[in-house]
């Protein structure tokens, strides 16, 4: 009977301290991935300086700090806007996937270039690589850590 | 954030301005609305945790007063005061021997909840708890956790049923104790109501309504709660204070006594008046002389004697001034309303000589005067009143042992003062006062009381006493509301009682 | 993007999913253990009643856990790199929800008995969030239809209030044939996908416009307006449904979303005084209104009537004390009417129930899980690729934990008492695969990506994406 009613707590208690063992478990892999997002560069992935911009939008001399999808043009939507009369409403595409960027010409009047050749699509961007979009030029560039 | 490319140009992150701090004071928000959670549910589960859990409508409490049989409650001899029967849906309910019981067996209804020992002992009846903290735990896994107890009472349904018979159409009580235990073997309290009725389903509502609405009080416990003028009665208590404490002695007489018995006493101005004992002329009485023939001059006297601080002192050895240490809630006997600037609370010297023959602001329990007179009756030690002699649940049998309150008198005094009383009932003197409270074959002692009320009508008929006076076995305690003089009702009552008692206990 | 290409199974192993996995089925099997033991005792029966643990509807177990080890191996075999936290998490609290479904009187759900019934759900729910978080890869379908999405929403809403079939006072539940269910459940997710793609979209534009009317700057117009419509929609539903659960929980949740898209406190300052305004007004003017906040004030004033339900609730609370009465051992089962059990109690307090047999410290622990829920939802937020995915992320998790805080606390007599569903935790299909599906795209949505980058050519969506984007 005793031996019974025993078991019962024993199982009651084990039972409500599986619960915080995995509470526990859980907390830890949360900090783990806190701390591990404390290590990496910032949510920067890379950099765009502005190297010409004869409309003053953006200003030469500024650097974007990029995401994994950052959107250029003369549309006021964009990630960064282009205020230039040769560039597009939605111009371009820059994109960060697995460890490479990626710049992709969304049907623009006037094209995109990286170091000076016009991209037909898709066009892979290594960093120091110089785009060009109507007279803007931009030059993409590592994050900072 | 990253500083500049080149010197004076400022890094621009994209124009995304602060989604991901929002989203972190979101979720700081978040975390304080879940300890705002979690606070409330420490609130409602450990800080009113016990309040709400014996709550009479939590479903634990409920359940087990609905579905539980409670114990059955017997007299000191056996017989079935109280039991438990089924209804047409299978649920129990409670049944009652008689009557007479009510005042102090009170009743348990599904509708109306609890009353007297049905209250008192709610839980050792239907089981919910128990003494042993183990048990406490091990109960809640129990399929039925309630281990219901029967309780065995000190009561004797044959002379409560007397004693309520006795009293007939008046509102008043009856305290019958062994001044050698404290067992209480009858604690009656008329009018008396049907409790089986109340405890029926089928006629709760009715009754209940009708017994609430009753100017006559019939759920007041008289014996335990009604507050009563003592008059003469009281001047035992006086006795106790003024020969205890050594301000008077047997001996003692009053030289102004005999003339102000015609004239009045003069306190302070105010004129005290006695007249009810012609028959002692211009004699100055002693101590035993005065209890026969109940001299409120001379009690008056020893009261100013005794002083209002040692009065109300003594008073409260016997119980005065707080609730009685018993199983059912008594209210509280005073000497004075209290708050004078005199001693012991007394306004003044005119209120002290009064409340000294129990006619100030004095009010009393019928089971006070019981304790009063149990007192002297046990050479002078007081004995803690109860009802319960044992319960018995599956776990055994518990019985409760008599305990001794106090020793309030030395015994050399106790007998003094019951020397006193027995003359007030067999003397040739206290005779008048005390008609019908003899019992042949028995010596009784005693004290009749005629409470005046003020304005008209009938004064409280009050008589407190013992037998048998050589040793004694039984207190008695009466009152009876508007009964007129306390040789005219209560202590005819009181002879008819006690002879009950001496057939009933074979003596 | 060809499907043989996203097809090629490359299996990753998810060793913190398995290993939170383990715990919670260790924490299941020993509270299913003490409830079989626990009921035994309490029933008389002989305690061993054959070889091995003794547990409450082993079976039951068995495939639960199976389903969600299942689940599990399907996530390893797609191979994605996607959250190892939540399935667990969810997991666990589902599986309180089978003990606790198996321990209540099995009558409160026909057919197959309470308890099966539950595990069929919760089968169903983690067969979604499976599903979910395997295939769907890209969020056009949601970005690109919102307004689809929202006029299905409401065409849901408008179809409830005019079918619905009227259960307990409250005009909930849509019959179509042979299914039944709440559209309100899966209100919340369409509402979620709808202010996503509207709020991410016009962002950039407005966080500087405001629009003036008199002295007072209001927000600018494409907010002012869904704000004006989300308020109208969430106080039809108090009146026409009389569901004052699903109107706080979606308003809550738009609120929130406001916020975390502009940064505004005022927003949501005026959001909720036009709220509380409007419940003001309907306390004069609507009775059910006016109860449930009588009750809210004082439950004990009427703690036989009215009240009965949140006083019960409150005293099940009591009960349970710090450790519990343990499960098994309280008294939910009583009888389902006056006196002792609590009505609906599988769907509205379950919460009671297991602050009852728990106690404060299983309570904690409950709380702890949905907060883990939260946080988890927050951080797949903030770090996801672009504004759409971010509010898509916060807004889900916040349905599940602002649902879970208002029912908790419902219970638990801080807010006045709806009638919405504990998450993962009640009783009930609508609730429980709706909440699955809500799972499944927080877990998609925490993709990191392939490893090695697919060709470059994959980028179709983007440009499609772009070519709408701007109306």
């Amino acid at each position: 009977m005793d031996g019974v009613v025993l078991s019962i707590w024993i199982l009651r208690l084990l039972f409500l301290a599986l619960l915080y063992a995995f509470l526990w478990a859980v907390v830890r892999v949360l900090l783990r991935d806190l701390r591990a997002a404390a290590h990496e560069p910032g949510a920067e992935l890379g950099r765009l300086a502005v190297v010409a911009s004869p409309g003053g939008e953006p200003a030469p001399g500024d650097a974007f700090s990029l995401d994994a999808v950052t959107t250029l043009g003369r549309d006021v939507n964009n990630t960064i806007v282009i205020d230039d009369e040769f560039a597009s409403g939605n111009h371009a595409v820059l994109t960060y996937r697995g460890r490479a960027w990626y710049i992709e010409d969304l049907g623009s009047t006037n094209g995109t270039f990286v170091n000076g050749s016009p991209v037909d699509g898709i066009a892979p961007v290594a960093f120091g690589d110089e785009l060009q979009l109507g007279n803007v030029r931009l030059r993409l560039e590592r994050a900072r850590r | 954030m990253l500083g500049g490319t080149a010197p004076g140009n400022a890094v621009r992150p994209a124009p995304r301005p602060g989604i991901g701090a929002t989203l972190g004071r979101i979720g700081i928000a978040m975390s304080i609305a879940f300890g705002a959670l979690a606070a409330a549910a420490g609130y409602w589960q450990v800080w009113r945790a016990s309040e709400l859990s014996s709550a009479p409508d939590d479903a634990a409490v409920v359940a087990a007063g609905r579905n539980v049989v409670r114990g059955e409650i017997t007299d000191r001899d056996g017989k079935r005061l109280a039991w438990s029967v089924d209804d047409e849906n299978g649920e129990p309910y409670r049944k009652y021997l008689s009557r007479s019981i009510s005042g102090v067996v009170g009743y348990a209804s599904r509708l109306y909840g609890t009353a007297g020992l049905e209250r008192a002992y709610d839980a050792e009846l239907t089981g919910v708890t128990s003494a042993d903290p183990v048990q406490e735990l091990l109960k809640k896994l129990r399929s039925n956790p309630s281990d219901p107890q029967a309780m065995r009472t000190t009561l004797s349904a044959t002379l409560q049923g007397a004693a309520v018979k006795a009293l007939g159409g008046d509102s008043g009580a009856v305290v019958m104790l062994d001044p050698r235990t404290g067992e209480v073997l009858v604690l009656a309290s008329t009018p008396v109501y049907d409790a089986s009725a109340i405890a029926n389903p089928a006629t709760a509502k009715v009754t209940f309504q009708a017994l609430r609405a009753d100017p006559s009080q019939p759920f007041l416990p008289r014996a335990t709660q009604g507050q009563y003028v003592p008059g003469s009665v009281f001047k035992i208590v006086t006795a106790i204070a003024a020969l205890g404490s050594g301000a008077v002695n047997p001996e003692t007489t009053f030289k102004q006594q005999p003339g102000a018995e015609r004239g009045g006493l003069l306190v302070s101005g105010f004129r005290i008046r006695d007249g009810n004992h012609p028959k002692t002329g211009t004699r100055a009485l002693n101590f035993v002389e005065a209890t026969e023939v109940s001299c409120n001059i001379w009690f008056a006297l020893a009261g100013l004697e005794t002083g209002g601080d040692r009065l109300a002192e003594w008073a409260g050895r016997l119980g005065f001034g707080a609730p009685l240490p018993f199983d059912l809630p008594t209210a509280v006997s005073q000497v004075t309303g209290g708050g004078g600037d005199a001693p012991g609370g007394f306004k003044d010297a005119v209120e002290l000589a009064n409340a000294a023959y129990g006619q100030a602001e004095t009010l009393v329990t019928p089971l006070q005067m019981a304790l009063v007179a149990s007192t002297v009756a046990n050479g002078g030690i007081l004995m803690q009143p109860h009802l319960v002699q044992a319960f018995t649940g599956r776990a055994g049998t518990r019985t409760v042992a008599p305990e001794v309150w106090r020793r309030v008198l030395p015994s050399a005094v106790a007998g003094e003062i019951a020397a006193a009383m027995v003359e007030a009932v067999q003397g040739d003197l206290g005779r008048a006062y005390t008609t019908g409270a003899r019992v042949s074959g028995m010596t009784v002692a005693g004290k009749s009381g005629t409470a005046e009320l003020g304005g008209t009508g009938a004064p409280n008929s009050w008589f407190i006493g013992f037998a048998p006076a050589e040793n004694p076995e039984i207190v008695i305690a009466v009152v009876v509301e508007r009964g007129g003089r306390g040789a005219e009702r209560a202590a005819p009552i009181a002879g008819t009682l006690l002879k009950a008692w001496k057939a009933w206990a074979g003596r | 993007m060809t499907l043989t290409a996203e097809w090629r199974l490359r299996p990753r192993l998810r060793r913190r999913e398995l290993a939170l996995l383990i715990v919670a089925s260790l924490a299941l099997v020993a509270g299913s253990a003490s409830l079989a033991l626990t009921r035994r005792y309490v029933a008389g029966e002989p305690l061993t009643g054959g070889p091995g643990l003794p547990l409450a509807n082993g079976t039951a177990l068995a495939i639960y856990i199976g389903g969600l080890l299942t689940a599990h191996g399907i996530l390893v075999l797609t191979g994605r790199r996607t959250d190892q936290i939540l399935l667990p998490t969810v997991g666990l609290l589902g599986g309180i929800s089978l003990l606790l479904m198996e321990r209540l009187p099995q009558d409160l759900a026909g057919g197959l008995g309470l308890g099966t019934t539950q595990l069929v759900w919760l089968i169903g729910s983690i067969a979604v969030i499976t599903a979910i978080a395997a295939l769907v890869r890209s969020d056009a379908w949601l970005r690109l239809y919102k307004y689809t999405w929202a006029a299905f929403g409401v065409g849901l809403l408008l179809l409830t209030f005019v079918a619905g079939r009227e259960i307990n006072g409250q005009r909930l539940t849509l019959v179509i044939g042979p299914l039944s269910g709440q559209p309100s459940e899966l209100l919340k997710v369409i509402l979620v996908v709808f202010l996503a793609g509207y709020l991410s979209e016009n962002r950039a534009l407005l966080v500087e416009q405001s629009t003036r009317l008199g002295p007072f700057r209001l927000p600018p117009l494409p907010y002012l307006a869904p704000m004006v419509a989300m308020w109208a929609i969430a106080l039809s539903i108090v009146v026409v449904q009389r569901d004052l659960g699903a109107a706080l929980l979606l308003f809550a949740v738009f609120l929130i979303l406001l916020y975390v898209t502009t940064a505004r406190l005022s927003f949501v300052v005026l959001g909720l005084v036009a709220f509380v305004a409007g419940g003001a007004v309907l306390y004069q003017v609507a009775p059910h209104v006016r109860t449930r906040i009588d009750i809210w004030i004082d439950p004990f004033a009427a703690s036989l009537g009215a009240g009965y339900q949140v006083v019960q609730a409150l005293h099940a609370f009591a009960r349970g004390g710090i450790l519990g009465t343990g499960l098994g051992a309280g008294l939910p089962d009583v009888g389902g009417l006056p006196p002792g059990g609590i009505p609906a109690l599988h769907t509205d307090f379950p919460f009671a129930a297991l602050g009852e047999e728990l106690g404060l410290i299983g309570v904690l622990a409950i709380l702890g899980l949905y907060l883990v829920v939260i946080e988890r939802g927050l951080r797949i937020a903030a770090s996801a690729v672009d504004d759409f995915r971010a509010i898509l992320a916060a807004g889900l998790s916040l349905v599940i934990g602002v649902q879970a805080f208002i029912i908790a606390a419902g219970n638990l007599k801080l807010i006045p008492l709806t009638g919405i569903t504990l998450p993962f935790i009640s009783y009930g299909g609508s609730s429980l695969l709706t909440n699955g599906l809500v799972v499944g795209l927080l877990i998609a949505l925490s993709d990191r990506g392939a490893e090695p980058p697919p060709p470059p050519t994959a980028s179709r969506g983007v440009r499609r994406l772009m070519d709408r984007g701007a109306p």
